[in-house]
């Protein structure tokens, strides 16, 4: 009795989050996040020396805030998800992956339809940008091209970044990372549409600057839209899907269900998975198949359902006489 | 798509900038080109010491140099008189090309007038500095590089004339 007593308090407490191999690739995302903070404050900089303080300024400083959002959202979670659980949270913390998730999605499609929006309304007032002269230690040239040096800087890093984010974001099927790639590819195509705009302002298109923000604008808010879209079937315990589509159901799912009806005595197994951030939590119905299972069954069960994937965290089986039907679609 | 649709236009950008790199940056509305060896349209606010007019005689610190800036580019000046703000929407409609009369860098019309860099920093009555500029039409950035660039080369003499300092 205070053997199992002890068992089951080692269960509830247990923190595994990563395989030994993924936390390696753990350590490498959250430098990538502090590089990306590191990055954006430069940028930042590098943006309010060249353009100063003017009102196409504004709005580039609310996109760079937003830019902020993501990285930031990742630090924190990772801070809290892997906080043991308590009695107030016998869940643990692994959501607040979930919300980060959302607050992140949220930055995305803020940013893309500000872009949108702010362009939208520069085209439709036909405001021709005034760009003229600079002065940088004694030299004096158009201040349109110390702009695209400055948007250049700021374009070359976040592809980079968001590329080397991709491969973390699949492995630790982290979605905070995933829309933290996207907002990156934002923020270098940001750059580009504003090349582009200041170029179009040097030959005299002046609309030129205006179309292409809104081109990227509505890029930007689509991804934001898809990833708001996802963050939210998260919170609602949709079922888990793969890391970059909602649509395609994660091989787990089946993988679970494989496991189970390979094990003798299970007549017919129900499967729900949901995520709860990085790691997912599987509700396991059996039907043993001549109405009758011992507990050491159920447990290994348990541990071939933990066997087919590492995220596998919280694991629930329960023995039932018929599958629960409920609002179940048939698999 | 929309990002390869950026890059190829950004790469025919750039090989329209490289060729025409003297060209850049361009009007929108083709003014400066149309003002060399033609007319100057510039409006006129009074404002001593940088603009007065007294039986149709114009002088003034921005009187000389916008005289001499049309010199420069071989245009005729076509003046206008009148109030600031009447003038700077004259501007922004584009019956005008320059608006002077001593505005300066914390000009309320930012929005619908491009100006230039300030040329020369004086006190003002309340002892803060007060940086000059010049405002020329929203758009036109190869008129507003050229007059910018004139500014520039008068800033020594324009500073020692109204006793004030260089930007």
């Amino acid at each position: 009795m205070r053997r199992r007593g002890a068992e089951h308090v080692a269960g509830l407490a247990e923190r595994i989050e990563l395989p030994a191999s993924k936390r390696q690739v753990l350590q490498r995302a959250v430098r990538l996040e502090w590089l990306t903070i590191a990055f954006l404050v430069t940028a930042v900089a590098a943006m309010y020396a060249a353009a100063g303080s003017s009102q196409a300024m504004k709005a580039a400083w609310i996109e760079d805030l937003l830019s902020f959002l993501p990285p930031i959202a990742f630090l924190v979670t990772n801070r809290v998800r892997s906080k043991e659980p308590t009695v107030e949270h016998p869940y643990g913390f692994h959501r607040s992956v979930s919300i980060g998730y959302l607050v992140a999605a949220t930055a995305l499609l803020l940013m893309g339809s500000f872009l949108v929006v702010e362009s939208g309304l520069a085209l439709a007032a036909a405001e021709r940008t005034p760009i003229g002269l600079v002065t940088v230690f004694g030299h004096t040239f158009w201040a349109g091209w110390l702009m695209v040096a400055a948007l250049t800087y700021t374009l070359v890093p976040p592809v980079l970044l968001g590329r080397a984010k991709l491969g973390p974001a699949r492995e630790l099927h982290d979605k905070v990372l995933y829309a933290d790639a996207d907002m990156n590819k934002a923020d270098w195509q940001t750059a580009a549409a504003g090349i582009v705009g200041v170029l179009g302002i040097g030959i005299g298109l002046w609309w030129l600057d205006a179309v292409a923000a809104i081109l990227i604008g509505a890029s930007v808010a689509h991804d934001g839209w898809r990833n708001l879209r996802t963050a939210l079937g998260d919170l609602m315990d949709s079922r888990a899907s793969v890391h970059d589509d909602w649509r395609t159901v994660h091989p787990a799912v089946d993988g679970i269900r494989d496991a189970v009806m390979a094990h003798g005595g299970v007549a017919a197994v129900q499967v729900r998975v949901r995520e709860e951030g990085h790691v997912f939590h599987a509700e396991v119905f059996v039907v043993p198949g001549d109405e009758r299972i011992a507990l050491g069954e159920l447990e290994d069960i348990r541990d071939a359902v933990r066997a087919v994937d590492w995220k596998l965290h919280h694991v629930v089986v329960v023995p039932v006489r018929t599958l629960p039907v409920g609002n179940l679609p048939s698999p | 798509m929309s990002t390869r649709l950026i890059t190829s236009v950004a790469a025919a950008l750039v090989v329209v900038g490289s060729s025409a790199c003297a060209a850049i940056p361009a009007d929108t509305e083709g003014t400066l080109e149309r003002a060399s060896g033609g007319v100057l349209r510039v409006g006129m606010s009074e404002h001593p010491p940088w603009t007065e007019v007294d039986d149709g005689e114009r002088t003034g610190v921005e009187v000389d140099l916008i005289e001499e800036f049309a010199e420069s580019i071989d245009a005729e000046l076509e003046w206008q008189d009148g109030g600031e703000e009447h003038l700077i929407e004259q501007l922004h409609a584009g019956s005008l090309d320059v608006v002077i009369g001593g505005l300066t860098e914390k000009s309320p019309w930012m929005e619908q007038a491009a100006l230039t860099r300030p040329y020369v920093v004086v006190t003002s009555s309340s002892g803060s500095p007060e940086p000059h500029v010049m405002a020329s039409r929203m758009g036109e950035n190869a008129l507003l590089v050229a007059l910018e660039r004139h500014l520039e080369q008068h800033e020594a003499e324009v500073a020692e004339r109204v006793d004030g300092a260089r930007p």
